[in-house]
């Protein structure tokens, strides 16, 4: 690839075509900027307008600079262009497929996939067949029949599998679809664009322009890393994004939205407190209740004082969340600490346990709060069952006189968020010991040993030894268990009916968040809501990334 | 060898799979009729287009599979009646996985059903989105449609114009046609009752004399029977404890359906029985936690429900039949007439053919045919229906519904005026913590309308 050969007539003619394709790829650019704004596809809310505008800009900028370098025999024009290239390329193709309507026939694959099941087992026993071919190397007549038959079996289970999905009927289907203006352009423009890359990337076309091998290594690893970097900016980056527009708008979700500034922040963070002449004083004696509920009040003396928010249940919310990750982390991280301790040790079944503790980690969340749900039930429920057992054997024997409190776990204020916890805890708590029980075996024996040596007892070794040299899967896990309580949702969701509990005891972020966007469709206030959320946990994230820092015993 | 055939094979497998998800459903249309059909329109002057079945995706929200089975049989049977249309029946998902939301969602989408299924309460809000279509015209210019043959309650709001206020034929809105209709009833354990010695509710009904305290002491006597057998359940939404309210001469809305009316001290009377039944006299399962499965295991004596539960009832081992919801002091049951509407997506390409699919799901042959499961009650109002459903037994008693129906329910209602979710998800929260003694009745009365009256302004 160093060795610069001198171009020959193919390749002068493929960089002449290719500065032309640039040249005109960029006044095409800029005529779509243009005709963006001059009334075409007027339908198109503004943000799409800015953004398609933007990325034309771009391309056409990009496009033309690479003209120019092509021209001048830089490489950086052959890595523009195949930038550029390859994203219209994978656009184009996207575009086809979606027009074609490959994305949503995915339900129908899945309506016949099982009656092709059979015929690709009759594929798969053919492959088989010829990997047991390869042990008659003695016999290479065996061998060869073998492979034959194995060919002849996976060649008419792949025919057998491809007619009984239909796909001849799919692809009927998608030359119907796809045969329509958009797709005749896509299709000509997924030809267009993959000859385009070809003509860049060929040894030859390489060599003319200069390429050395470290350009050859930087185009191979972003080619390879394309797929999951298209898919982080199309599925997560760009959704986040999104979202942060529609923060500042009235999106529905359903109409195209209006621009309303901090509106959206303004009525999440209006809040009033208001001291009170008597501590049952009515609210609306006190505040606006047209635009103001209560929250919360605190009684002082003979007094109080009143908690009031635009927004009562964004309030309500933030509480029942901070409360369930103030009991949820310390209840899921303490005890896996120390469950991790005794896994460790070389007590016979130990694998069994590790095991049997981290399958509640992996169960289905919805699962496990439907099975937790009859589990809490007051009436029927085993937790309720045991309780009256435990309580009248105890009377039995000891004539305690005990009241059995027939406890109702989901249906009572005070005990709705602690039986989430309670769930919360059960389920996070087996994960947290395989990572403290990772971080315990990376702890060097020599430390014990030697702490063994000085007459240290196991409290000191723990102490001492292994919760310090514990302190960074501690912060992991401490850190990674805060954010997921801090998003808490479906064990709420499932378990309470309603979600948000009697007396919104059980609302939490993640929940009004939903209910914001996706029942009630203030799509642009859900958005806002969520980008306080990723505020908050962002702060409690850096509050530990600093104390870790403080105290870490490897920073010291 | 075997790594490269391996490979293509995978690759071609692949390939294969995505073209195949082009493929069209496994129910194929029907080929196109014969040219010498006579054409389902008036010919035009221009050359006829090439006769193609419209394809038609219509969705339902069925509580279990006997519905799907219903309403996929009746699918075929439309789709061999309906000329020039193809059906395709999606059953939606249960009562619990956010039907509507989901529905919304696929609306803004563009992959919505062209008919699909909504309850009552959310009428407006999916009309005033824009997410269903206004078929007035079509229905007006459709012979022998008569809207009157439908209930009464669900075609005020299903003919509700909000630019305009007005109701009825001529108002220049219908956004469906009802589906069925429902009604509470008390599902009845006999053998606790008679174990208990309490008067059979049934007979009480007969004798007009099964009201509040007749009912409450039947709830009394059950309970005494154990510390684990409760007299009466009920679920945890807006139906059950709406009824209360409604009887004692309350309601969650003022006439006009504008402004908030949980304050009243009709509304709070009736909150305040309800309250007792829980913390006073506790013969109540807990609010909050579903009846369903005590009852079904036989330690409930009266399980308020709607007809849609009757198949899951069927299954008992005990002896059992429903009576009609006791009469509160205004004399009446407070019962409520829930319904559920038909709709055509906004977005659909063939509103005409939908049109079509709604009114054949609205016969009184269709609603016979899922009336017979016994899980709702034709919506069309008709002597013949009542016969018919009077003999979807068990439950003996299937009259209780018609008295409920008879009773002037209050009709299931979405708000022209505001928002009914957000409405519900103040109401609902604040009135559970009531029942679960979190708030005092006055504690109720002296805020709630505060917050409520928000949705209207918004």
């Amino acid at each position: 690839m160093d060795a610069h050969l001198p171009a020959d007539s193919r390749t002068i003619a493929i960089l002449r075509t290719s500065i032309l394709w640039r040249s005109a790829f960029s006044v095409l650019a800029a005529a779509g900027v243009a005709a963006l704004w001059m009334g075409v596809l007027p339908a198109l809310p503004l943000w799409q307008k800015l953004l398609v505008s933007l990325l034309l800009a771009a391309a056409s900028v990009l496009s033309g600079l690479a003209a120019f370098d092509l021209r001048s025999r830089r490489h950086r024009g052959r890595l523009l262009s195949l930038v550029l290239d390859y994203l219209s390329f994978v656009v184009c193709f996207v575009t086809l497929l979606n027009t074609g309507e490959v994305f949503i026939g995915i339900d129908n694959l899945a309506d016949v996939f099982g009656g092709g099941i059979p015929y690709l087992g009759l594929a798969l026993g053919g492959y088989l067949l010829g990997t047991l071919g390869d042990r008659f190397s003695q016999s290479p007549r065996m061998e060869i029949r073998l492979q034959q038959v194995s060919r002849y079996l996976i060649l008419a289970g792949v025919v057998l599998f491809l007619w009984k999905v239909n796909v001849l009927g799919g692809l009927m289907h998608f030359a119907l679809k796809a045969a329509q203006p958009t797709g005749l352009v896509a299709l000509a423009g997924t030809v267009l664009f993959a000859l385009a890359i070809w003509g860049m990337w060929r040894e030859g076309t390489a060599n003319a322009l200069q390429a050395k091998v470290h350009h050859e290594q930087l185009l191979s690893g972003w080619l390879f890393l394309s797929p999951n970097l298209l898919g982080f900016l199309v599925f997560f980056a760009g959704p986040l994004l999104l979202s942060f527009y529609f923060s500042f708008t009235n999106s529905d979700a359903f109409n195209p939205p209006d621009w309303i500034g901090l509106e959206n922040y303004a009525k999440i963070l209006n809040i009033r407190f208001v001291l009170l002449s008597s501590p049952d004083q009515l609210a609306r004696e006190v505040v606006d209740i047209t635009i103001f509920d209560e929250v919360g009040r605190l009684r002082i003396g003979n007094g109080g004082l009143l908690f009031a928010a635009a927004d009562k249940f964004f309030w309500l919310a933030l509480r029942n969340t901070l409360t369930y990750a103030l009991f949820a982390v310390p209840l899921s991280v303490i005890p896996a600490l120390f469950l991790a301790n005794i896994l460790n040790s070389r007590l016979p079944g130990m694998k069994f346990f590790r095991a049997v503790y981290f399958i509640p980690s992996i169960a289905a969340i919805v699962g496990i709060s439907l099975v937790w749900q009859w589990l809490y039930n007051a009436t029927i429920g085993y937790i309720n069952y045991f309780i009256t057992l435990g309580v009248e054997g105890i009377n039995t024997l000891f004539q305690a006189g005990l009241i059995d409190p027939k406890i109702r776990w989901v249906s009572d204020e005070r005990t709705a968020l602690l039986s989430v916890i309670i769930i919360a805890a059960w389920q996070t708590m087996g994960f947290n010991t395989v990572l403290f029980l990772a971080g315990l075996q990376n702890i060097p024996g020599e430390l014990y040993e030697a702490a063994t040596v000085d007459g240290a007892g196991p409290w000191a070794k723990f102490r001492r030894i292994t919760i310090p040299m514990l302190a960074p899967s501690t912060f992991y896990v401490v850190s990674t268990t805060t954010i997921q309580a801090m998003q808490v949702f479906e064990q709420v969701f499932i378990l309470m009916n309603p979600a948000e509990g009697p007396n919104n005891s059980t609302i939490t972020l993640v929940l009004y968040l939903y209910r914001s966007g996706f029942i009630n469709f203030k799509q642009g206030y859900a958005s806002a809501i969520a980008w306080v959320l990723f505020i908050v946990i962002f702060g409690l994230t850096l509050i530990q990334f600093q104390r870790q820092r403080r105290s870490s015993i490897y920073e010291a | 060898m075997n790594r490269k055939i391996w490979m293509s094979v995978s690759l071609l497998v692949v390939m294969s799979l995505v073209l195949a998800a082009c493929g069209t459903p496994a129910t194929e249309a029907p080929p196109a009729p014969a040219a010498t059909e006579a054409p389902a329109v008036a010919p035009t002057s221009e050359a006829p287009a090439p006769a193609m079945d419209v394809p038609l995706r219509w969705r339902t929200r069925p509580d279990n599979q006997e519905e799907i089975d219903v309403y996929s049989q009746i699918s075929d049977q439309l789709d061999d009646q309906l000329e020039g249309i193809t059906l395709t029946y999606e059953p939606g998902g249960t009562e619990g996985t956010n039907y509507q939301e989901q529905l919304r969602a696929e609306v803004a989408a563009g992959t919505a059903p062209d008919v699909f299924w909504i309850p009552g309460t959310d009428v407006a809000d999916f009309g005033t989105r824009g997410l269903i279509l206004n078929f007035a015209d079509l229905a007006s210019a459709t012979d022998g449609f008569d809207a009157a043959a439908f209930y009464p309650g669900p075609m005020f709001h299903l003919s509700y114009n909000p630019e305009t206020g007005a109701s009825g034929a001529d108002s220049g809105a219908l956004w469906g046609l009802p589906r069925d209709v429902s009604t509470f009833a008390l599902y009845l354990n006999l053998d606790l009752i008679e174990e208990a010695g309490a008067p059979d509710p049934r007979e009480l009904a007969q004798e007009g004399k099964w009201d509040w305290d007749a009912f409450l002491d039947v709830a009394q006597k059950t309970r005494a029977l154990g510390s684990d057998i409760y007299g009466y359940g009920a679920s945890a939404w807006w139906g059950p404890y709406g009824v209360w309210l409604n009887a004692a001469g309350g309601g969650f809305f003022t006439p006009e359906r504008d402004a908030c009316a949980l304050s009243t001290p009709e509304s709070l009377a009736g909150l305040d029985f309800q309250r007792s039944l829980y913390q006073d006299f506790d013969v109540a399962t807990p609010y909050g936690e579903d009846p369903e499965p005590p009852f079904r295991a036989g330690k409930v004596a009266m399980f308020q429900n709607g007809r849609w539960a009757t198949p899951g009832v069927r299954t008992v081992t005990f002896n059992w039949d429903v009576v009609e919801l006791p009469k509160g002091p205004q004399g009446t049951m407070g019962n409520w007439l829930f319904w559920g509407a038909y709709v055509i997506n906004a977005k659909t390409e063939h509103p005409a053919e939908a049109w079509q699919l709604v009114q054949a799901l609205t016969t009184a042959q269709t609603q016979g045919q899922v009336a017979a499961l016994g899980a709702n009650i034709p919506s069309r109002v008709s002597q013949e229906a009542f016969d018919a459903f009077l003999t979807f037994t068990p439950p003996a008693n299937n009259q209780a519904f018609l008295n409920g129906l008879a009773d002037n329910p209050a009709t299931e209602g979405p708000l022209w005026a505001g928002s009914w979710p957000e409405y519900d998800k103040i109401m609902g929260p604040a009135i559970q913590a009531v029942l679960t003694g979190g708030l005092t009745v006055e504690e109720f009365g002296a805020t709630i309308c505060d917050q409520a009256n928000k949705v209207f302004t918004q």
